[in-house]
């Protein structure tokens, strides 16, 4: 069964063709790696799924019905949510605070804040935060905000998780952990990922599939093993005067 | 947060406002006379809390929905001799209204936008005010009533006491939790399933009631309203001090910096008046630079026990 479906989605700024025509499916509990050069369009791309902009033209359908024309909260209700590119804490409050805000307004099965404190305990521990819970989000280190972030997105009860670049800006031995968090969380939750990424390593142990946009076209699609021997691939990254990985 | 200690805070506003209560009765007119301005500040100190301390979005032209619950009031009164209580009543739904009205404009624009558009709106409403005659010569209303402190005095302790107790209930609340993510990250907290433009309404209107009701309960004391002092920009920043200085988004907060800039101003007034503006700046600028969580900050650091009990 296939959950997100993009269907010829284009966007243009003003003369600046940001996506042409793409389309694609993300079936349930996969992992898709979404990679290309800078300025390809691939943030575009997340953006106009989660409800954060519109597309030109084209259309996005989550389990059959249509989210493009949908803002972003609202589409976190049906199931499914982004991830911020540089994390994005509520640094006014505890990494609990932070985790529970999104049980609270994400699903609709918690209303008060108590259960929603608990809930969000749980998550954090998931995520390995448990040590952290009460720490203000300012105080975190990079990494531990990115997976605060996470227990963010999980805890809205989202079944498609849209990741912008969770794996960027860490150590070896962090972006390590990260991996094996990923495999452990996708393992036990099962959601499906869109996941944009410009570490290599993280993608391609990752995903099942992956795609490669070049200016706003998707150019090739495959098993990472096929997609990084691929001739227009080698050429967009190679050919590019600012290489991306 | 801290949810499982409830009460210390709210006991202790509880304390303070029947003190108030106790003080009018018990040493009468000449007392409750000068409290009602202090009970008139905090009420209008507790309404910009709702959408600049806890929301984040600095209004600059609070004074408006204050002028508004005003003139309901001074128009009800003076020309169709209405009970002031109905006075305060249409002022709040007033202010509720244009609250609303106004809010789904301008809650479009966030930081120092939003900001100019609330000043721009204080110009503009001054300026329609003075070319209605029904409002009066120079938006001048005076009426006579007969002199009964106590009335307005109890309105407005009323009015406090509500702002109190919804001030400290939307803070443990749900509403309170979407309400401080929007103050720190607005996308983040619409990407987790926030609706930041319905609670920035709701922030905003709640506003605009209770200053609409300060409003009317300060045209009701002062036997009158005149649109220069009534859409004064320096109130709408004696408002915004009043929060900074007692601390923005908190229940205790409002009602320190009210008592914090009301009273020396009340002695302040026979002797340097003028220099009142520069001391409260002053003051506000020292806060801002020390203690950004004003007075509610300090005690917090000061105490562990008052760090958990002070909301």
């Amino acid at each position: 069964m296939t959950l997100l479906q993009a269907r010829n989605v284009s966007k243009n700024f003003g003369g600046v063709q940001a996506l042409r025509d793409v389309s694609f499916d993300l079936p349930e509990s996969a992992v898709i790696g979404l990679i290309g050069p800078n300025g390809s369009g691939k943030s575009t791309l997340l953006n106009i799924i989660a409800g954060l902009e519109k597309p030109t033209s084209g259309i996005v359908k989550l389990d059959g019905k249509r989210i493009d024309n949908l803002r972003a909260n609202r589409v976190v209700r049906y199931g499914l949510v982004k991830t911020h590119q540089i994390p994005k804490p509520f640094s006014n409050m505890t990494a609990r605070e932070n985790v529970a805000v999104a049980v609270l307004y994400g699903r609709r099965n918690i209303h008060s804040p108590r259960p929603a404190l608990e809930e969000a305990h749980s998550i954090l521990a998931l995520v390995g935060m448990e040590s952290k819970r009460d720490v203000a989000a300012d105080r975190l280190t990079v990494q531990e905000k990115k997976k605060v972030e996470l227990a963010r997105a999980i805890a809205t009860g989202a079944s498609i998780l849209l990741l912008d670049e969770v794996f960027a800006g860490l150590s070896p031995g962090e972006l390590k952990d990260s991996i094996q968090l990923f495999r452990k969380l996708h393992d036990e939750l099962r959601f499906s990922v869109l996941v944009v990424e410009h570490v290599m390593r993280a993608v391609l142990t990752l995903s099942q599939k992956v795609m490669v946009l070049e200016e706003g076209r998707i150019i090739a699609t495959g098993s990472p093993d096929e997609v990084v021997h691929d001739e227009k691939v080698i050429q967009a990254y190679l050919g590019s005067k600012n290489p991306a990985a | 947060m801290n949810l499982r200690k409830p009460g210390l805070t709210l006991y202790g506003l509880f304390i303070v406002m029947a003190l108030l209560a106790a003080a009018a009765l018990l040493l009468g007119v000449a007392v409750s006379s000068i409290l009602v301005f202090l009970l008139i500040y905090a009420a209008l100190a507790y309404s910009i809390n709702f959408i600049t301390g806890m929301i984040g979005y600095v209004d600059f032209g609070h004074v408006l929905f204050m002028a508004i619950g005003s003139y309901a009031l001074a128009t009800l009164v003076s020309y169709f001799g209405a009970n002031p209580l109905i006075g305060v009543g249409a002022g709040a739904m007033l202010g509720l209204v244009f609250a609303l009205g106004i809010g789904l404009v301008i809650l479009r624009f966030r930081g120092v936008y939003f900001a100019i558009a609330t000043v721009v709106l204080v110009l503009a409403a001054y300026n329609i005010v003075l070319q209605l005659p029904q409002l009066g010569e120079g938006g001048e209303i005076i009426f006579n009533l007969t002199f009964q402190p106590l009335a307005p005095y109890f309105t407005i302790w009323t009015i406090v006491l509500i702002e109190i107790a919804l001030t400290y209930y939307v803070n443990r609340s749900r509403i309170g939790f979407g309400i401080r993510a929007i103050k720190s990250e607005e996308d983040a907290a619409s990407s987790v399933g926030v609706n930041p433009q319905r609670l920035k309404l709701i922030g905003y209107m709640l506003g605009g009631l209770f200053a609409g009701a300060a409003g009317g309960v300060y045209a009701w004391s002062t036997s009158g309203v005149t649109a220069g002092p009534a859409f004064d920009f320096t109130v709408s920043l004696l408002m915004l001090a009043m929060i900074i200085i007692g601390g923005v988004g908190t229940s205790i907060g409002p009602l320190l910096g009210a008592v914090v800039v009301y009273i020396p101003s009340y002695f302040l007034l026979t002797s340097v008046a003028q220099a009142q503006p520069l001391l409260i700046g002053l003051l506000v600028i020292i806060m801002a630079l020390f203690l950004p969580d004003g007075i509610v900050g300090l005690l917090r650091r000061s105490n562990k026990r008052l760090r958990l009990a002070l909301e």
